[in-house]
């Protein structure tokens, strides 16, 4: 549930998947990229060689034409295995997840544990996974070793959620992603609160104003 | 979830009272002029707002959590006194979501944990269970058998001895009886002798010399003790017959009580005065057995109760009573006869153990019986008291 009072409507999204899969890549190719009317600093909890401990968070936000603030804040999970009470913490009352997968053939296992994951912490937290506004990121699809893009649609033909290919690192697929999760969660909670017919609002709007692109 | 770890940090939570007053006073220095900080309501948190004060936002994340509102003589050090202030509420809204983290992430795991141990507990009571269960089978395992194997055994052993017994019958059987015709053959050879007595007339000197009347007395006499004796032999091979099972009849649906009524039918026959027989018989459900064998237990033990009586030396009586539940069938045979001592009832079952003089009892009785009641996969227990009377309890299971 986004948190919201009258003035403000904050949606918390949540960048998932396993251990340096590129989560704080992303967030931190968002914050050289976006340009929306509000923007934070990224702050970067602790971090041990350079693997993410508690979490990072970008906070984004733009005032819709009605005068309500719609704040994101995005975070990332750590992905080690041994974090996974902090990973559910941080997963919380997540209103979207970006699953960021490695491409790297050599780390399905380590995508599917880490989804299995995913879906079980849901559950522990209350999060009904079926509803969750869920985008899957296939990152660093250069790399030599990397699962091909052909095989990996055809392995999620059958799943409900869009896929990305991405390369964070040159900030490649980035922003498509955050499309992607932001018009999944403009459609889970437009009606709820009301953000077309109270707050001038479509999803056009929405998603532009997020990224901070000309309307 | 207000104490969230990803709440919306106040500037009151932030920067408590002295860290207020620790920065306020230094700021104040550094500006060379009053200043206030606060809240996102505009709320004063510390100092005084100078006149003509300047309000500079403080911004976490988006937007201002509060204010510093002071005056300086020129702006660059007002922006740089917030920029410090900015920092440190950075540094500290850092501080407290990591540790606030650390403990959902620690309550967390504390909770996988409990879960885990949960699941852990449960398979164990589950494990538990089943080893208990399966002890509990190999116990019954081993006992059934153990009575198996007990029953073979007894099996085996009445087997060897009914076969010594049955062969020692039927070589004793043939001698008894040409010595049994032998002797009633000389009985009229002593009759013929008497009649000599009458064919000499009054010429007895001879006779009388010999003291022939003594003879012709005694030898009758000699000859109908060694009829008796014939007679006890007869019987005591007639007992090791039955005993040895020779004659093996076929199972049969029978009511025992019609058993016990034939049994105690054929002792009343036998009975001396002052001892009778009750007989307290309820419906019994149909049992497969071996009628003859049941027959010649139940008479064993009934004319055991009535010889413990005879042996008291006074009156009495046998009680005999039947029952039935969906366990099996319970057979009770009491005398207030004699009873006996501990150490006879220890060896009461064991075969050629008896306490009667020499010619009174072979020691089979019981002995039978009781093969006789393992034969039915049945039980039977002795409960005497000396001069008490004895209670033999026949118990037969109902079949599986």
């Amino acid at each position: 549930m986004p948190e919201s009072d009258p003035r403000h409507l904050t949606f918390k999204l949540v960048y998932y998947g396993p251990a340096q899969s590129g989560k704080t890549t992303n967030l931190l190719r968002l914050h050289d990229q976006l340009a929306p009317e509000m923007k934070g600093e990224v702050m970067t909890m602790e971090t041990k060689d350079d693997r993410t401990l508690f979490f990072d968070l970008l906070p984004l936000g733009f005032r819709a034409p009605s005068g309500l603030l719609i704040k994101f804040r995005l975070f990332t999970v750590p992905g080690q295995v041994a974090h996974d009470g902090t990973r559910k913490a941080v997963l919380s009352r997540a209103d979207g997840v970006v699953f960021v997968a490695d491409a790297d053939r050599a780390q399905e296992t380590n995508n599917g544990e880490s989804f299995q994951s995913l879906a079980d912490n849901c559950a522990r937290v209350g999060i009904d996974f079926s509803q969750l506004p869920l985008v899957v990121q296939f990152n660093k699809c250069d790399l030599p070793t990397a699962t091909p893009e052909s095989e990996v649609r055809e392995r999620w033909a059958s799943a409900p959620w869009p896929l990305v290919f991405s390369i964070a690192l040159t900030g490649f697929g980035v922003e498509p992603t955050l499309a992607t999760l932001l018009r999944s969660v403009y459609r889970r909670f437009a009606d709820e609160y009301a953000l077309a017919s109270q707050h001038g609002l479509d999803e056009a709007a929405f998603v532009a104003g997020a990224m901070g692109q000309a309307a | 979830m207000s104490q969230a770890f990803d709440r919306e940090w106040q500037l009151g939570e932030l920067l408590d009272g002295p860290l207020l007053e620790q920065f306020g006073a230094n700021l104040r220095t550094l500006l060379a002029s009053e200043l206030a900080i606060s809240d996102a309501a505009g709320q004063t948190l510390w100092g005084i707002a100078p006149p003509d004060a300047q309000r500079l936002p403080l911004i976490l994340e988006l937007e201002p959590i509060g204010y510093l509102l002071g005056h300086a003589s020129d702006s660059g050090r007002l922006t740089a006194a917030r920029n410090l202030l900015q920092i440190q509420l950075r540094a500290q809204v850092r501080f407290r979501m990591a540790s606030t983290l650390h403990l959902e992430a620690v309550a967390e795991d504390f909770e996988s944990l409990r879960r885990e141990h949960a699941r852990l507990s449960e398979s164990e009571a589950r494990y538990k269970a089943l080893s208990a269960e399966l002890e509990e089978r190999v116990r019954h395992q081993v006992a059934v058998l153990e009575e198996r194997q007990q029953m073979l055994y007894q099996a085996e052993k009445l087997a060897s001895v009914g076969q010594l017994a049955a062969g020692m019958a039927h070589e004793i059987n043939n001698p008894l009886g040409f010595v049994r015709s032998n002797l009633s053959t000389f009985t009229k050879y002593l009759e013929k002798l008497g009649e000599l007595k009458t064919a000499l007339g009054e010429d007895l000197a001879a006779w009388q010399t010999l003291d022939l009347d003594f003879v012709l007395e005694d030898g009758v006499d000699l000859l109908q003790e060694s009829a008796k004796g014939l007679e006890r032999i007869a019987r005591i091979v007639a007992d090791l017959k039955s005993f040895s099972n020779v004659d093996r009849a076929s199972e049969e649906f029978t009511d025992l009580n019609d058993c016990l009524q034939q049994a105690a039918g054929i002792v009343e026959k036998q009975l001396p005065a002052g001892i009778n027989i009750q007989l307290d018989l309820l419906p019994l459900p149909r049992l497969i057995c071996l009628p003859g064998h049941i027959n010649q237990l139940f008479f064993n033990v009934i004319r055991n109760a009535m010889q413990a009586i005879q042996d008291a030396g006074r009156p009495g009586s046998i009680r005999i009573s039947s029952e039935a539940n969906e366990a099996g069938i319970a057979i009770r045979i009491r005398d207030d006869g004699i009873g006996m001592q501990p150490a006879q009832l220890e060896r009461a079952f064991e075969p050629f153990y008896t306490t009667r003089p020499v010619g009174a009892g072979v020691g089979l009785g019981l002995s039978t019986a009781r093969n006789i009641v393992l034969a039915h996969s049945g039980r039977i227990t002795l409960d005497s008291q000396p001069d008490g009377g004895t209670t033999v309890s026949i118990f037969f299971p109902a079949p599986p």
